[in-house]
């Protein structure tokens, strides 16, 4: 119990001190006002004349789709992070030392930075495209279920991070994680559902998607959000499908769990 | 004489805006900005004959880059007036920055990834240099500097003592009336400032160039200029020969001892030391005015009484002259 | 002139040796940017697979639209894909005076420095992805081609125009790495046939910012589908580029500190 209130106190120390830090960028994130309703009218339109008179896509409706675009970019903002840019970072730096001398894991660390980091999206990002999307697009933004959504969400945002994490740490292997990066982010970016819902991909990809980690970053909490789940013809309700989620997250950090036991073997035999 | 550097009333002012920190303050200041105005230079005038070397000093913020910026063009003063070789720097700008060269110690013009040569080919089609000149000039300046061997390996694989030759290499190539150095050795080796300033005093006995250099390692000034030109807050402080300074500041080093023994007992002050800083009994900051008693003097006195394991002797640091020239303020002529 | 040339020779020298610095670097990425870009048309793939189309546009006409985009980009991103990031670092770290320092136009200059070797993997997916889909479009006579090439240099100089309007941003908004979004969110517009958004949008596409010059209107004058009218565009495309000159200049001045 002692061990669990030290850990608060460290995250709550660590994310202010990020939310301090990242605060003198604030203006930086308030690109995202423009850029996201941007993006978001674009998705709109092209919608609107992709559905001219089909009522259904997809088993998905007009209203439906729109919604469903709205929630995979304000999720975007509650979830994102670049623990794989920080760290392979430091590792690159020589920094990541520092973390090792230190009696708290560096991906603790790294895991309280982004809830400070995304307490500010939250209110710089978050917060001021949601009241866009409502008052400015009058899109109907209420969630399907509160609960669902918010637990949804964060697991999405722990999948994030453990995914990212794992990234991150091939560059204890390679001297370039560069390349690696941006491939990840390339198919992440398709598969994650922000372009077009994963229902659009031919049958067998979407089977496929059940066992690669993006489905449950973006595709599944908008689709937690919009009350109504399916994919490779497997229909799930809310419950079922935020079920399925912890289950990816649980072996997503047991993987990276693993990867990193051996990276760090790797980094205390090369010492670099 | 004919100045070939005349500035009048020269004057550089910024303004910034206060930012707060909180979410509250960042929208108020949306609507109502508190404005901070910054004299960065404020009204200084001098002049530079043909062939001086002159160093611009001062402590770190006072000004001195800002005003080397001006010189150079890049920024257009607030006020006052600037004439060097006939132009006005930042008016004539392109045609200008042809006629002199200048060398940033922080700020590299070399390419990174790959040979200096290859830098060194981009201002040759840059000033327009015809192919003869560009490489019998090459080989002079390779030679002075001793880095014909450093010049086809990449830039990013030098020591920094090799990129600075090269930085050097790069404003020479041009033939450059006035050179203005903006902190030319800071973070080289002893090794490295030696050669560096044996370039610039050739360059200045054989070309008679004109050399402009603001530093804050008063070795630097001591080692070149023939004039000294000390800004602090942006103003002019002082602006005489390197002998008067000496004058202002006395022949003055400090000596830092690390002891073996105990030095507890030992009592420093007199007539030709001071005791400057003594964290603890075994490390000892002298003070030492060698117009008094020799280096070597003095050393082999200290080393009568105690034995010690480590020393280093330093300048003063500028801190320390600009404070000493505030003190003697009523002492300047006009 | 000459000399100008003389410049712009050497730093494409010095771009492609860079590049030949770190090879395999060089060629992973771009050949994840020349496959990122061939997926790029995948939404427009997958939307006509599902049965159902941008009204009027068959598939092959949206993919030559976002073809030429792509080449129209990778093109623009060549020559001046640098300048927004070598003007924000020289700004961060308050060494922009080493530009000042060449007698040069300081815009030139930069402009020649930078020539971004990455970008080639994005220009040829681009022509690939153009090869790809213009085959499908049968026989197109020569005039179209003319009118295509002189759309497509218009939507380039829209696109260097935006670089230079976030390359002088970043004299104002120091630091901040995530300017160029917001001229990849407005481009959106133009990777799709511009007739599906309403009159406004469309006003805005054409007149004030040309987004729709740089994949639109060339690939429609390919398919014959523009009318007089649509050539008046390239005018608001020569404004753009203009403006974005004149702002990133002005710029220079402020940073001199013209007239305090």
């Amino acid at each position: 119990m002692n061990s669990l209130k030290y850990q608060w106190q460290i995250c709550r120390a660590v994310a202010g001190v990020t939310y301090k830090e990242w605060s003198a960028y604030r203006t930086h994130s308030m690109v995202s006002i423009i850029v996201g309703p941007v993006y978001f009218m674009v998705q709109y339109f092209i919608w609107t004349a992709v559905y001219g008179d089909h009522s259904l896509l997809g088993g998905i409706s007009l209203p439906q789709m729109i919604r469903y675009f709205g929630a995979t970019a304000l999720i975007g903002y509650l979830i994102m992070d670049f623990a794989d840019w920080n760290l392979s970072m430091l590792v690159r730096t020589g920094k990541f030392l520092t973390f090792h001398l230190r009696p708290i894991h560096h991906r603790s660390f790294a895991l309280f930075q982004k809830i400070g980091h995304r307490s500010l999206g939250f209110l710089f990002e978050f917060l001021p495209c949601l009241l866009i999307f409502i008052f400015i697009f009058g899109v109907d933004m209420r969630p399907a279920s509160f609960p669902w959504t918010i637990l949804s969400v964060l697991l999405a945002f722990m999948m994030n991070f453990y995914v990212n994490y794992t990234i991150g740490l091939t560059s204890f292997w390679l001297v370039q994680s560069n390349g690696i990066r941006s491939a990840f982010m390339l198919v992440s970016g398709i598969f994650s559902g922000a372009l077009i819902p994963l229902d659009f991909f031919p049958h067998w990809l979407q089977v496929t998607q059940f066992f690669l980690p993006f489905q449950y970053i973006a595709y599944m909490p908008a689709m937690v959000f919009t009350g109504h789940y399916s994919l490779g013809g497997l229909e799930l309700s809310i419950q079922q499908a935020v079920g399925m989620q912890a289950v990816a997250v649980f072996i997503t950090f047991g993987f990276n769990e693993l990867v990193r036991r051996l990276a760090m073997k790797q980094f205390t035999a090369v010492g670099s | 004489m004919m100045p070939v550097i005349d500035v009048k009333h020269l004057t550089k002012t910024y303004t910034t805006y206060k930012r707060g920190a909180g979410a509250g303050q960042t929208i108020r200041s949306f609507f109502q900005r508190e404005e901070v105005v910054i004299h960065a230079v404020n009204d200084i005038s001098f002049a530079i004959g043909q062939g001086e070397i002159c160093g611009i000093l001062g402590p770190n913020g006072a000004g001195k880059s800002t005003a080397i910026k001006m010189l150079c063009g890049a920024l257009y003063p607030t006020s006052g007036e600037i004439q060097v070789l006939g132009y006005s720097p930042a008016k004539d700008r392109k045609r200008y920055v042809g006629k002199i060269g200048a060398v940033f110690g922080q700020k590299s013009q070399l390419i990174w990834d790959i040979p200096p040569i290859d830098s060194f080919n981009m201002n040759k089609a840059i000033y327009g240099i015809t192919t003869q000149d560009f490489k019998r000039r090459l080989e002079e300046l390779s030679e002075l500097l001793d880095i014909a061997h450093v010049i086809e390996k990449p830039t990013r694989v030098l020591s920094l003592g090799e990129r600075m030759k090269c930085e050097f290499v790069m404003a020479m190539l041009h033939q450059p009336d006035i050179l203005f150095l903006d902190e030319p050795t800071i973070g080289l080796d002893v090794i490295a400032k030696v050669k560096i300033r044996e370039f610039i005093q050739q360059l200045n006995q054989k070309r008679n160039m004109t050399c402009i250099l603001t530093t804050h390692d008063l070795e630097d000034v001591e080692e070149l200029a023939h004039r000294v030109i000390v800004i602090n807050h942006g103003e002019k402080v002082f602006d005489d020969s390197l002998q008067r300074l000496k004058l202002f500041l006395g022949e003055k080093k400090r000596v830092s001892f690390t002891f073996a023994d105990s030095a507890g007992k030992t009592v420093f002050n007199n007539a030709y030391t001071k005791v400057i800083d003594r964290p603890s009994d075994f490390q000892i900051t002298l003070e030492v005015d060698t117009a008094q008693i020799s280096i070597s003097d003095f050393l082999e006195d200290i080393s009568r009484k105690h034995r010690f394991s480590d020393i280093s002797v330093k300048e003063l640091p500028i801190q320390q002259v600009v404070m000493n020239i505030y003190e003697n303020a009523e002492g300047v002529p006009g | 002139m000459k000399r100008y040339l003389e410049v712009f020779k050497q730093c494409m020298y010095s771009a492609i040796q860079a590049a030949a610095a770190y090879r395999m670097n060089f060629i992973i990425s771009s050949l994840i940017t020349l496959a990122g870009n061939i997926l790029f048309p995948l939404v427009t793939l997958l939307i006509y697979r599902a049965g159902t189309s941008f009204p009027g546009w068959t598939l092959y006409e949206v993919l030559l639209i976002q073809a030429v985009f792509t080449m129209s980009s990778g093109l623009s991103s060549l020559i001046f894909g640098g300048v927004l990031w070598t003007t924000m670092s020289h700004i961060r770290e308050g060494s922009f005076e080493v530009i000042l320092l060449k007698p040069l136009n300081p815009l030139f200059f930069i402009v020649a420095t930078t020539f971004s070797t990455d970008s080639i993997g994005l220009f040829l997916g681009g022509v690939a992805l153009f090869i790809f889909s213009v085959i499908q479009a049968g026989a197109i006579p020569l005039l179209f081609w003319l009118q295509f090439i002189g759309l497509f240099i218009a939507g380039t100089a829209v696109l260097a125009g935006l670089s230079l309007m976030m390359a002088a941003m970043s004299f104002k908004w120091v630091g901040n790495s995530r300017i160029s979004e917001l001229a990849d969110s407005v481009l959106n517009i133009g990777k799709y046939p511009l007739p599906i958004f309403p009159k406004a949008v469309q006003a805005v596409a054409t007149m004030i910012i040309p987004v729709g010059m740089v994949g639109f209107l060339p690939a429609s004058a390919l398919l014959g589908r523009v009318q007089a009218r649509d050539f008046i565009a390239v005018l608001p495309c020569l404004l753009f580029l203009a403006a974005g000159v004149w702002v990133y200049r002005h710029m220079i001045r402020l940073y001199e500190g013209v007239g305090g």
